[in-house]
C-alpha cells in the first residue's frame, strides 16, 4: 500500500472536495465576521445546529456584512495545511430584505461619503440618440416592454444589446463587463441598464459595490430603469439619470413622434396666424397710407387750383348759360305755352257743349210741365177704372165715369 | 445633389425656418414663399416620423465568462 506524506493526503482530499463540491452555495447566518491584515475575511456561517469556517479575500467582498445578517454565500471546501477545514468564499451576498436593507444602507452612507450619488457629477442625456447601448436579460419582461416603447415612439436608433443576467450572483460581473465594453468600443451615445420588477432577492444585484463603482465611473452617460418607482437601488443612485421602471427609461431616451407630429402641426398653424396678421396689418397700413396720400392731393392740390381758376370758372359757367341753357329754357317755355292754349281751348268747346245739352234736358223736366198747371194721368183709361192723376202740388185717386173721344 | 439631412437636422432647420418669422429679419415680400418651404419641409419630418424603424442588434459577446 502506498503511503502519503500529510501535504498529499491534503492534496488528495481537497481535490476530492473541489471536484465533489465546487461551486457550492451555503445560506445561512453570519457570526464572528473580521478582517484580518486589511486582506483577509474571517467569519462563520450557521444554523441553529452547526457552523462552517468561511475564509475570503477582502476584495471579493461586494457588499457590506456585517455579524447576524443572512447571507448566500458560494465557494469551495478545503482543509488547510494545518488540518483545519475552511470554506473559500468565492462571492457572498445578504439574503432576507432584512439583510439586504441593512446592507443597502451601510453601503449607501459609505458610498454617499465618498461622493459617487453626488447631483453635480450626473450628466443629461443626450437630446438625438441615434445609437444606444442596452444592458438586461433579451428574455425578461422589462426588456419587452422597452423595445416596444421605444418602437413605438421613435425610430432611426442603433441599439446593441448586451444580454446578461439581471438577477442572481453572477449578475453584478456580468453586467460590469458589458459597461467596460460599452465603454471601451464608445460606439453608444448612451448606456440603458434594465430589469423589470422582482423582489429584494431578485434585485440584490444593483446593490453590488463593484458595479456601482462602474456605473458611477463609465464614460458614457447611463440611464437605470429598474424593477418599479419604490424599488432605488445604488446602481440607480450612481447613474446619471433614473428611471421608475424600463418602460419609463424608453420614454426619457427618445422623444414621443406623436407628440412631435402634434408639435410640427401646431408650428405651421402658429406660422401661417403669424403671417395672416402681418398681411392683414400691411393691408391696413397700405389702405391708411392712400387714404392720406388722397387726402393730401385734395388739400396741396386740387383745392389750391380750384380757387385759383375759380373766375375762369365763373366766366366759362356764365357763357355757357347764356349760350346754351337760356335759349333751350327759352325755346321749352314757348311749346309749353302752345300747348296748354290748345288745352284750354279744347276744355272750353267741351264745357259749352254740356252747357247746352244741359238746358235741352232742363226743358224737357216733367216738373217743370206740372208747374204749368198741367197734370199727369196713368192707369188704363177705361169707364169704371181708377186712374192716378198727378199734379204739381197733389196726388189724386179718381174712378173714370165716361170716356169721349176728342174730334 | 441636395444635401440628405437626417430628422434631427431637418427638424433644427424648420425651427431656423418659424424662427425667421419671429425675427427683426421677417420681411413680408419673402414670407409666402419661406412658409411654403417651412409647409414643405414640415409635411417631410412627418413621412420620416412614420417611416423611421430602430435596429435592435444582440451583441454575440458572452459576458458570462
Amino acid at each position: 500500500m502506498n503511503s502519503l506524506t500529510p501535504t498529499e493526503f491534503l492534496n488528495l482530499v481537497n481535490q476530492t472536495l473541489d471536484y465533489s463540491y465546487s461551486s457550492t452555495v451555503i445560506v445561512g447566518e453570519v457570526a464572528s465576521f473580521k478582517v484580518n491584515q486589511g486582506k483577509w475575511v474571517f467569519f462563520d456561517i450557521k444554523d441553529a445546529e452547526s457552523s462552517v469556517n468561511c475564509f475570503m479575500t477582502l476584495w471579493s467582498l461586494r457588499q457590506p456584512i456585517e455579524d447576524g445578517m443572512k447571507v448566500m454565500v458560494r465557494g469551495v471546501p478545503k482543509i488547510t495545511k494545518w488540518g483545519k477545514f475552511s470554506f473559500t468564499v468565492t462571492s457572498i451576498s445578504p439574503v432576507g430584505e432584512g439583510s439586504l436593507k441593512k446592507a443597502y444602507e451601510m453601503l449607501k452612507k459609505k458610498l454617499t461619503a465618498e461622493g459617487l450619488f453626488d447631483i453635480g457629477k450626473k450628466r443629461p442625456l443626450p437630446k438625438d440618440i441615434t445609437s444606444l447601448g442596452i444592458i438586461s436579460s433579451t428574455g425578461a419582461a422589462g426588456y419587452a416592454d422597452f423595445i416596444k416603447i421605444i418602437n413605438a415612439r421613435w425610430g432611426g436608433i442603433h441599439a446593441q444589446v448586451a444580454h446578461t443576467q439581471v438577477q442572481g450572483m453572477d449578475a453584478a460581473d456580468q453586467i460590469i463587463r458589458a459597461l467596460k465594453y460599452f465603454n471601451e468600443h464608445g460606439e453608444v451615445q448612451v448606456i440603458a441598464i434594465l430589469r423589470g420588477g422582482g423582489s429584494a432577492d431578485d434585485l440584490a444585484c444593483f446593490n453590488d459595490e463593484a458595479l456601482v463603482r462602474e456605473i458611477a465611473a463609465s464614460k458614457i452617460p447611463v440611464i437605470t430603469g429598474i424593477g418599479h418607482e419604490i424599488d432605488e437601488s445604488l446602481a440607480d443612485l450612481a447613474a446619471d439619470v433614473r428611471a421608475s421602471t424600463p418602460s419609463n427609461a424608453a420614454e426619457l431616451l427618445t422623444p414621443d413622434r406623436s407628440e412631435m407630429s402634434a408639435k410640427l402641426s401646431h408650428t405651421i398653424n402658429r406660422t401661417e396666424q403669424l403671417l395672416l396678421q402681418e398681411i392683414s396689418r400691411a393691408t391696413t397700413q397700405n389702405h391708411d397710407k392712400l387714404n392720406n396720400l388722397s387726402r393730401s392731393l385734395l388739400t396741396d392740390y386740387i383745392a389750391p387750383a380750384i380757387s385759383q381758376n375759380r373766375q375762369t370758372i365763373n366766366r366759362v359757367s356764365g357763357a355757357l348759360l347764356t349760350r346754351y341753357i337760356e335759349p333751350l329754357r327759352q325755346s321749352n317755355h314757348h311749346k309749353m305755352t302752345q300747348i296748354l292754349q290748345k288745352i284750354q281751348g279744347e276744355c272750353n268747346l267741351a264745357q259749352q257743349n254740356i252747357s247746352n245739352k244741359l238746358r235741352t234736358l232742363e226743358a224737357l223736366n216733367p216738373e217743370k210741365v206740372l208747374k204749368q198747371g198741367y197734370a199727369i194721368l196713368s192707369g188704363k183709361i177705361s169707364p169704371g177704372n181708377v186712374v192716378k192723376i198727378t199734379t204739381f202740388k197733389e196726388s189724386i185717386t179718381a174712378e173714370i165715369k165716361q170716356v169721349h173721344t176728342r174730334k | 445633389m441636395a444635401e440628405k439631412l437626417s430628422l434631427n437636422q431637418k427638424i433644427a432647420k424648420l425651427d431656423t425656418e418659424v424662427e425667421w418669422f419671429y425675427s427683426d429679419d421677417f420681411k413680408l415680400e419673402d414670407a409666402t414663399d419661406r412658409y411654403k418651404a417651412a409647409v414643405k419641409l414640415a409635411k417631410e419630418i412627418e413621412n420620416d416620423l412614420n417611416s423611421l424603424k430602430n435596429e435592435i442588434e444582440v451583441l454575440t459577446e458572452d459576458f458570462s465568462k
